[in-house]
């Protein structure tokens, strides 16, 4: 551990100009960008800005065809390259997420979703299962205990063994988030957690992400469309626009980029650094259905920000 | 929002409702009588061939009898169209055990097994066949009752008049109606009963007279429901509640009567012995054995010892059922192992004598009637009672533990466990003392036919039921097992060098080991691919082992003509088992054996790996995000669900002694996946209910409908079950809540375009 650790003490994701295509799509063209150990960097952009698939290059699900992506998931640990390695290796190097469209088990109780991801951690083969060794029941009692702490963690253990499938949507979401926490991992991956919660939900949701943030020591990297929650939570923000990094900065030198401004509103950049000050906060603005207008330029101060 | 749609709602149904109704109503009809029809087919007493179908069909549906099958089909029409105005009085005390009491009747009187002339012809003798020995035998020789019972009107009538008054005792809720309805019941079981002592008497044969028992159950259990209907007020019937009363009031009480009940019957008229077609009860079997050197314990046990045993334990049992004192229960429990295990010693003393008095008895245990076998049942109901009282303490602890926990749930998880261990228990105590009593062909058809394909069932089960995986060439693997038995035994042309040669027991770990690698092999490669695909390839396999084992490559596989197996045999110093043609020790090997492997995968099912499957077969993206090897995972499921097969190939082969590669078809395979499908994907006993039903009903239907028929037969019930029962017989937890429509939005960003972009 060393020379690469020293230069780089608290990078999480190593992300160097990374390019994916689906054939003639391009639904991330050169990003690059850096997640600090212990932040939660936020990634915002309009529908179609690439966000869901930088995730699933991050976690191994797409394979970019340029770039370079690094991981050290947990503190301290080596930095390796993620392209090429399979789903769940990346998840055993520390990195857990939550999908767009809920993807529970939901014919599993709650318990046993908790269960399946803290199982992938332990070491009891099938056989040991079988014969019910000791140190496989000791694991078994070790699995349920943590499940029910994560639980409660998310406020689900009233819903212990209820069937993932027949909770409520918000707490399907706050079940995932316990599923990933379930595989100790050191950074976890958030893709729109707060997506059809409502506002009561969404400061609960703010909350705990704080809190697996800061009790946990878990950098939280959060895709999200709600701009107030966005602000609330995130140390840092990157935005998309059409699969390139158009900015990155502070909740508040976001707000006020012009770039950022324009891909939302669909006007230039030009226009609205004019009056900025005349701009709608940002967080009110309703993104859905939002048709960015493409954005070539990039101001040079924007890219030098890390 | 709702103000504005339920109008528009409204206007669309108002239009074509009467018709619709009235389509609905039709179909409804239609289908009842149909229903009727297959029963009238089903339920003819003339026994079909290969082409007389239309003289069985002329038998049983162009009768006056069709009126009654068709009244069946109204009468259910009628029940299902005003089930709402028919609910009140369904959901009163009695109703339940009227139905399952006639239910049972008929059973009984229709396809069950009342006599048993020659016990080595295949096949079970039905009520039908006792009416063609009563037209047979002179006026005179049976007694008229019996005549009546078996020829004329009574049986049948004493079952109509029973529910109709039984009925009639529900809704107006007058006492002595019902009692007249539990009147009736009695006198159905005491003419059963007497009617088939004196056809046996009359007849002879060896007593293996099934249906008696069952109709005088039926019987007794109608008279019971007139009891109920008689004294009971209450609306609603509250069965859980009355079970929990008794078992509070004294634990295990109902189990210690029923109990009694057969003990008296074992010992008091049951045949004990049964040579050359006469029934010996125990009294006469004792002086049978008078002066024979049968063993000092043997003869104490018919003089004596067997009635004071009986007495000694029941009194013993209630005494602890009734004090609910945990020692007594012990002891109780004690002493019914030991009463089972001097019956068996005793029988054992008297096989052996008989076959050196008189070699044509033969030592088979079949000379033995079904006295000796209730007896040991009376001992097994005696000692669940016993549980209940020892395991009273313990069972309270855990209620309390469960109500510790945040979750109610558990409560009702730990009742409906406590269910489950008794009917464990209960099917274990059938599984160990039913098949005796059984004839030769059926003990053959359940130790060849259902054991075997329940066991590649539950091995496939654990591939098809909870990874997911489709596996259409499971069949192969239990070739790869059967041949590599043959081989290791040195059946085959190509011998096995010296230090390889063995016997047939210690082939099976072999077998299994060979099919682990096999399953590895082909899984490895195969496991990427989903769904479709994968069941496309393992077809390939299937039948490329089946072409392998016909082709007869290198002369390695015999082809066509298949191969003969040694029966197995164990020598452990100077302990010797050997077994051979007969079924029944192998039905216990197989039985201990079953056990351990279902013990096994129960474990495995609720542990990592069988979490981990689950997550697999729900959602493949999402179990490899949250960190599962899905390929280790699967190759896994493939490796164990083959050895299970592979096993399953080992038995087979040196239990029939004898196997050729017809056995291993794709049709196989088929319906391998049709028995995991039908008893309930990915449910243990699921799959287990399903291979025994649907291997045990071709065999029943070989004496009720024409030989090709069969297998339409079981399609037709197949169908049924699909339509009514889409999750299988026994549903499994995890399964049917993905069939209530509990499932995950589709997965259809990630999913789609799996890994693009790789090279």
């Amino acid at each position: 551990m060393s020379v690469a650790a020293e230069r780089q003490p608290d990078v999480v994701f190593d992300i160097q100009h990374v390019t994916l295509r689906f054939g003639g799509v391009v639904s991330l063209n050169d990003v690059s960008a850096q997640m600090r150990r212990g932040e939660i960097l936020a990634i915002i952009g309009p529908n179609g800005a690439g966000k869901t698939s930088l995730f699933n290059a991050l976690t191994g699900v797409y394979t970019p065809q340029e770039g370079r992506i690094t991981l050290a998931g947990r503190p301290g640990a080596r930095p390796v390259g993620v392209i090429g390695k399979k789903t769940h290796v990346i998840n055993h190097l520390g990195v857990a997420r939550t999908f767009q469209n809920i993807r529970l088990f939901p014919a599993l109780t709650a318990l046993e979703n908790v269960k399946v991801g803290i199982e992938t951690r332990q070491k009891a083969g099938p056989l040991a299962a079988m014969l019910g060794m000791p140190w496989q029941r000791r694991e078994e009692r070790q699995s349920t205990q943590q499940a029910y702490e994560l639980l409660a963690t998310v406020g689900l253990d009233d819903h212990a063994n209820d069937l993932a499938g027949s909770l409520a949507y918000g707490e399907q979401r706050r079940l995932e988030i316990a599923r990933a926490l379930g595989t100790t991992p050191g950074v976890l991956l958030l893709d729109e957690p707060a997506a059809g919660t409502n506002p009561v939900e969404k400061r609960e949701l703010a909350e705990l992400i704080k809190r697996i943030n800061v009790e946990r020591d878990i950098s939280v990297l959060l895709i999200e469309h709600d701009m107030k929650l966005v602000m609330s939570i995130a140390d840092r923000i990157v935005v998309l626009n059409f699969g390139e990094k158009i900015a990155e900065g502070t909740p508040h030198e976001i707000q006020r980029n012009p770039v950022v401004v324009a891909a939302y509103l669909g006007t230039s950049a030009d226009q609205v650094e004019l009056d900025i000050d005349s701009q709608p906060d940002l967080h009110l603005i309703d993104t859905a259905g939002t048709v960015p207008i493409a954005e070539e330029a990039l101001p040079p101060e924007e890219r030098s920000d890390d | 929002m709702t103000t504005v749609e339920t109008p528009a709602v409204v206007q669309e149904v108002r239009e074509p409702w009467l018709s619709e109704t009235a389509r609905v109503l039709l179909k409804r009809l239609a289908a009842c009588l149909f229903g009727g029809v297959v029963l009238a087919i089903m339920l003819n007493s003339y026994e079909g061939s290969q082409d007389d179908f239309g003289y069985v069909f002329h038998q049983a549906v162009l009768q006056p009898r069709i009126f009654v099958f068709l009244a069946i089909g109204v009468v259910i029409f009628a029940l299902i169209t005003f089930w709402s105005h028919v609910r009140q009085y369904a959901r009163r005390p009695g109703v339940l055990p009227m139905f399952v009491g006639v239910i049972v009747v008929i059973v009984a009187l229709a396809i069950m097994n009342w006599y048993d002339p020659r016990a080595d012809v295949q096949g079970s003798s039905k009520f039908s066949k006792i009416r063609k020995l009563v037209d047979q035998t002179p006026s005179g020789v049976l007694k008229q009752t019996t005549t009546l019972f078996f020829d004329g009107w009574l049986s049948w009538g004493l079952l109509g008049l029973g529910l109709v008054v039984c009925s009639a005792a529900i809704i107006s809720r007058w006492r002595p109606l019902g009692y007249l309805a539990a009147l009736c019941g009695v006198a159905g079981a005491v003419f059963a009963w007497m009617a088939d002592s004196d056809i046996l008497r009359v007849g002879g044969g060896i007593d293996h007279s099934l249906g008696v028992y069952t109709a005088v159950c039926g019987f007794l259990i109608l008279a019971c429901a007139g009891v109920i209907a008689a004294t009971s007020r209450a609306e609603v019937a509250d069965w859980r509640g009355f079970w929990q009363r008794i078992m509070g009031y004294r634990p295990g009480l109902p189990f210690v009567v029923v109990g009694v009940v057969l003990g008296l019957f074992a010992y008091g008229r049951d045949c004990w012995f049964a040579p050359l077609q006469r029934n010996l009860s125990f009294a006469e079997s004792a002086d049978a054995y008078s002066g024979t050197d049968i063993t000092s314990l043997a003869s104490n046990y018919l003089d004596w010892l067997g009635w004071t045993l009986f007495g000694g334990v029941a009194a013993l049992t209630l005494a602890a059922t009734y004090l609910r004192n945990r020692l007594l229960g012990w002891i109780a429990l004690v002493a019914s192992a030991v009463g089972v295990l001097l019956t068996f010693l005793t029988l054992k003393s008297m096989t052996e004598v008989a076959a050196k008095v008189v070699p044509a008895y033969g030592t088979k245990w079949n000379n033995l009637g079904a006295g000796a076998y209730l007896a040991c049942i009376t001992y097994g109901l005696f000692a669940v009672a016993a549980v209940y009282v020892v395991a009273r303490n313990g069972r309270r602890q855990s209620a309390t533990d469960a109500n510790a926990l945040p979750v109610t749930k558990a409560v009702v998880q730990a009742r409906g466990s406590a269910n489950a261990k008794a009917l464990i228990l209960l099917a274990l105590v059938l599984a160990i003392f039913y098949p005796p009593m059984l004839s030769p062909f059926w003990q053959n058809v359940l130790v060849s036919e259902v054991s075997v394909y329940l066991l590649l069932a539950v091995g496939l089960n654990v591939v098809v039921g909870w990874a997911g995986l489709l596996d259409l060439g499971y069949i192969a693997f239990y070739a790869v097992g059967a041949y590599t038995t043959a081989y290791l035994t040195g059946s085959l042309p190509l011998k096995p060098p010296s230090w390889l040669h063995m016997t047939p027991l210690l082939t099976i770990p072999f077998a299994i080991v060979a099919c682990l690698i096999a399953g590895v092999l082909l899984g490895t490669p195969t496991l990427r691919l989903r769904g479709d695909y994968l069941a496309i390839v393992t077809l390939g396999f299937g039948e490329i082992i089946y072409i392998i084992a016909i082709n007869n490559p290198g002369k390695f596989t015999n082809g066509p003509q298949g191969v003969l197996v040694p029966h197995a045999s164990l020598h452990i110093g100077s302990f010797k088992i050997t077994w051979g043609q007969d079924n029944l020790p192998y039905w216990y090997l197989l039985l201990v054996l079953l056990i351990i492997v279902i013990v096994l995968f129960y474990r495995l099912e609720n542990a990592r790996l069988g979490r981990a499957w689950a997550a697999i077969r729900e959602d493949e993206v999402a179990a490899q995000a949250a960190g599962v090897n899905t390929v280790r995972a699967k190759i896994l499921a493939f490796a164990i669900g083959a050895s299970t097969s592979g096993f399953a190939g080992a038995f087979f082969a040196t239990q029939v002694g004898f196997f050729d590669p017809t056995l291993f078809t794709i049709f196989a395979s088929i319906l391998i996946v049709a028995y995991v499908v039908f008893g309930g994907m990915g449910s243990l006993p699921g799959a287990m209910l399903g291979a025994a039903v649907l291997t045990w009903l071709p065999e029943f239907l070989k004496s009720q409908v024409p030989t090709d028929d069969r297998q339409m037969w079981v399609g037709v019930l197949v169908l049924a079950m699909m339509i009514f029962r889409p999750a299988g017989l026994l549903p499994a937890r995890r399964r049917k809540a993905e069939l209530s429509g509990m499932d995950a939005p589709s997965s259809s960003e990630v999913a789609a375009v799996p890994r693009a972009g790789a090279a």
